[in-house]
């Protein structure tokens, strides 16, 4: 499938739908959104790449390996218990920091980092793995 | 020290022990051997305290709200136990270390790794009062039994029988651990020490019969009684020095270890100690008969271990308190001489290559420091005085005398004994100094490593005998009083006066002399029978394990049979059988909620869309469309979650619609577009039915669930604490990332997991297949 409107586009909306994403992911806490659905929808930008583009070009946008966005996602979630294991013998007991003027800063944004990072890579090595064997 | 801080150095240690063995040379078991050596004495230095009646308790906290915790006792019992295991496991270190000399230094580190591994598996278990860590123990001495079973893992008689011995042992530590977990039910409490204290109350549960089976279920395997007796024989495969420690001086003892300790805990239910004593004599009687038709000289000691096991059983089945003297006199006597022998049959067998008893003969001229320790141990085995087998021997025939028993185990015990005499001259006197023709010469003689175990072994075995006022009071008593429960006075001693059990030995001695003169004749008669080796051996287990293993194969045959629609009608059918089963178990009830309100245009017209959808998926004959009219249901659900004031959802189920359709894409491509139909009418007849049931269960179990009042309190629960407590406005989310993190956690590893295991499946064939099949 190559298409010169087809990949000019699909770049445009990788950029797009990865800044999406990421907002998505920063909303969760208060709005719709999370990282669940942040990274449906980032594996969703690197698919589209993929489908426009080819399995190899998608793997140069994003240069790290799906898996080991899992594994970073899943160590992230973990480290992310970890200040309440020690604050409060509780793991997975977020701890927040509140600044003066309201801005509040929870462990469980690392959390849902974590997760978006697992759900990410985990889609993309299904879509790499397929798209490859097509091409 | 801390006995918990003793149990942690030991296994610490292990790992260190493997880099001193690896780099230190010809020095490294020697410096191994210090840790064992440390341990020994650091578990004698409590010896005086234990010896007045002392138990030492300490407790860490592990998993306090399990109750569960590092619970440990040090008693008279225990004691003795730990000093066998450093001790004797300082001589294994020593020995091993001369006996893998010609090995290349990293195996030898290896088995030195394991051997240390399993000692702080030994002390863990027999120092263990919470029952749990005792579990977590005695699992890892069944592990670190495969380890060095398996050693020479590029033999297959070494890796069946390491296999075997796990899947025994391993096997019966799983009903020992459901024992436990109904005693924790029962009790409320895992600790041994206060299951002791309030023994009347477990023997009242109704869990009663269970426990004790359970528990005797794991104590049988380990300690190899009968009907599980035939894994101990097989595991002479492993090297000797793991034979000497493992299968006859220390891990084959922790049956007999648990059974001692639940003694005085069942002391009021009769069946217990006759079920030991049955099979306690069952194990005896045929050991000792298959001892003589061993024909590997470890067989034959391996034979003759699992009858002393079963005297053992058949001791702590005997009530009074002589049993639980002559039960810990037995347990020390046995330790030593055993574990000598076996050290001297691993000598006799490294220097000349032959393993069968029968080929070996006059090994005195060649090895003659072994051969003087294998007379003296044999000498204690067969209870010949002044030797501390003598009284170890005149206890246990005491102990059977004094027992409201009737004459049945003395028979048996007289019996079995003659053969141990027997099995004593057998393999000391035949292969060290009879039949000088046989053997010409040796690969190589004696080094200090080789003897300093068995030395030492069969000197205190001599030692103890002449003066046993060093063990009786400092170590057998407090054992037995611990034992027994109370305090007894033991006179351990080698002259008892002209008793009948004197009467005994002698004639126990003059049936086994008889025997041993006959040995090479009433050997090639019993190897002559066949029925022995069909009904003693481990026919039975081949036949469970052959079972297994053909049931797996032809469940997998039935359910993967490669059929992607097989599979979907299984899981279809299952779940539909599984919700119907549990909607008619609670009651069957159904209900249909009427509001009575006027019908909603927008939601019913999505609905009719969805229908659409569903209807044309199940008609099209083309993929693609297939793919799209599922992915219009798919929209369909979503919109509605939006209507319905549930955002979340909606926005992960449009993500997911979208990416399954990019995802499913990429395996349309490959395929042809139109599928012709390959389903015949019956089958689609099944396929109809399937489906038809399926929508039924679905909806009269949502519209039986929305007639029910909903339950808000978890609702209102999540609403009200996620700002105050988790700073959020999104309730789905602070759920998700907050309140259930545990969950979501699992959820991410699964979907990790889930991702490698696609992404080996999917891996790209090689491209000489892939030339081949394009080609093709």
């Amino acid at each position: 499938m190559s298409s010169i409107i087809f990949s000019a586009m699909a770049r445009l909306f990788f950029w797009a739908m990865l800044a999406v994403s990421i907002f998505i992911l920063y909303r969760g806490h208060d709005e719709p959104g999370g990282g669940f659905v942040g990274g449906l929808v980032a594996a969703c930008s690197v698919a589209i790449l993929a489908l426009a583009d080819g399995v190899p070009s998608a793997r140069g946008m994003i240069r790290v390996h799906p898996v080991i966005l899992v594994g970073i996602g899943l160590v992230l979630a973990i480290v992310s218990g970890l200040p309440g294991l020690v604050l409060d013998a509780s793991f997975l007991t977020h701890q927040w920091l509140e600044f003066p003027n309201g801005f509040k800063l929870g462990t469980t944004m690392i959390f849902d980092l974590g997760v978006y990072l697992v759900v990410f890579g985990g889609f993309l090595s299904l879509v790499f793995r397929l798209y490859e064997e097509v091409s | 020290m801390s006995l918990i801080a003793l149990i942690f150095i030991s296994l610490i240690g292990s790992l260190v022990a493997h880099r001193v063995a690896l780099y230190a040379g010809k020095a490294g078991p020697w410096l191994v051997a210090l840790l064992p050596a440390f341990l020994f004495f650091s578990f004698l230095g409590h010896a005086g305290a234990i010896g007045t009646g002392e138990v030492i308790f300490e407790r860490i906290d592990w998993v306090p709200s399990l109750g569960i915790g590092l619970g440990v006792r040090l008693d008279g019992f225990s004691l003795l136990f730990t000093l066998l295991i450093t001790g004797i496991g300082t001589l294994v270190t020593l020995y091993a270390g001369a006996y893998f000399a010609e090995y290349p230094a990293k195996k030898r580190a290896m088995f030195l790794f394991f051997i240390i591994l399993f000692m702080s598996a030994m002390l863990g278990t027999v120092l263990a009062d919470d029952l749990i860590m005792m579990f977590v123990f005695w699992e890892m001495t069944s592990v670190t039994s495969f380890m060095l079973i398996g050693f020479e893992a590029t033999k297959p008689e070494a890796r069946k029988a390491a296999l075997q011995s796990l899947l025994v042992t391993a096997g019966g530590g799983l009903s020992l651990f459901a024992g436990i977990l109904l005693i924790g039910m029962t009790l409320g409490t895992f600790s041994l020490s206060e299951v002791a204290l309030r023994a009347d109350e477990l023997v009242a549960s109704p869990y009663l019969a269970a426990i004790i089976v359970l528990i005797l279920g794991g104590a049988f395997t380990k300690s190899a009684q009968f009907p599980f007796h035939f894994w101990l024989p097989n595991a002479m495969a492993a090297p000797t020095p793991a034979s000497a420690y493992l299968h006859s001086a220390t891990m084959v003892k922790l049956g007999v270890y648990l059974l001692a300790r639940f003694d005085s805990i069942f002391a009021s239910v009769p069946a217990f100690g006759l079920t030991l004593v049955a099979f306690g004599s069952a194990t005896m009687l045929i050991a000792a008969f298959l001892a003589l038709r061993a024909i590997g000289y470890k067989g034959v000691l391996a034979q003759s271990t699992v009858a002393s096991l079963g005297i053992l059983v058949m001791l702590i089945g005997l009530d009074g308190y002589v049993a639980s003297v002559a039960t810990v006199g037995f347990i020390l006597t046995h330790a030593l001489y055993k574990a000598a022998l076996f050290f001297c049959a691993g000598t006799a067998i490294h220097a000349t290559g032959i393993t069968r008893l029968r080929g070996l003969g006059g090994l005195a001229r060649f090895l003659p420091f072994t051969a003087a320790a294998a007379a003296l141990a044999s000498l204690s085995m067969a209870g010949l005085p002044p030797f501390i087998g003598f009284i170890s021997k005149e206890y246990l025939f005491e102990a059977q005398l004094e027992s409201s028993m009737n004459w049945i185990p003395v028979l048996v015990a007289v019996l079995v004994n003659a053969v141990m005499v027997a099995v004593a001259g057998a393999v000391s006197l035949k292969p060290f100094f009879f039949n000088r023709e046989r053997i010409e010469s040796v690969k190589h003689g004696e080094t200090l490593g080789l003897l300093v175990g068995p030395l030492i072994l069969a000197t205190l075995g001599t030692l103890f005998g002449i003066a046993p006022w060093l063990v009786a009071q400092s170590l057998v008593q407090p054992a037995a009083s611990a034992l027994y429960g109370s305090p007894i006075d033991v006179s351990f001693s080698l002259w008892h006066g002209l008793t009948p059990m004197l009467a005994l030995s002698a004639l126990v001695v003059a049936l086994g002399t008889a025997i041993v003169v006959y040995w090479d004749r009433l050997h090639i008669a019993l190897r002559r029978m066949r029925w022995p080796d069909r009904l003693l051996g481990d026919k039975g287990y081949h036949a469970v394990f052959d079972g297994v293993i053909g049931a797996a194969n032809g469940s997998t045959r039935f359910f993967q049979n490669g059929d992607q629609r097989r599979y979907t009608l299984i899981v279809a059918i299952a779940t539909i059988a599984l919700i119907g089963w549990a909607y008619f178990r609670s009651g069957g009830n159904f209900a249909i909620l009427a509001t009575g309100g006027p019908i909603l245009i927008a939601p019913t017209a999505l609905l009719i869309l969805a229908v659409a959808g569903a209807v044309a998926a199940a008609r099209t004959q083309s993929l693609i469309t297939a793919v799209v009219a599922v992915g219009i249901v798919g929209y369909v659900s979503a919109l509605l979650f939006l209507m319905n004031g549930a955002p979340d959802l909606a926005l992960t189920q449009f993500s997911v619609e979208t990416l399954v359709v990019v995802v499913i894409m990429a395996v349309l491509v490959r395929l042809p577009t139109y599928a012709p139909s390959t389903r015949t009418a019956g089958e689609r007849r099944i396929d109809i039915g399937v489906s038809a049931a399926f929508a039924l269960l679905v909806f009269v179990g949502l519209a039986t669930m929305t007639a029910e009042p909903l339950d808000m309190r978890l609702t209102e629960f999540f609403s009200q604490r996620s700002l105050t407590e988790a700073y959020g406005h999104n309730v789905v989310n602070v759920v998700i990332v907050d309140f259930r993190a545990l969950d979501t956690l699992g959820e991410i590893a699964v979907v990790g997991f889930a991702t490698l295991a696609v992404w080996g499946l999917l891996r790209r064939r090689r491209p000489a297949n892939a030339t081949l099949a394009r080609k093709g």
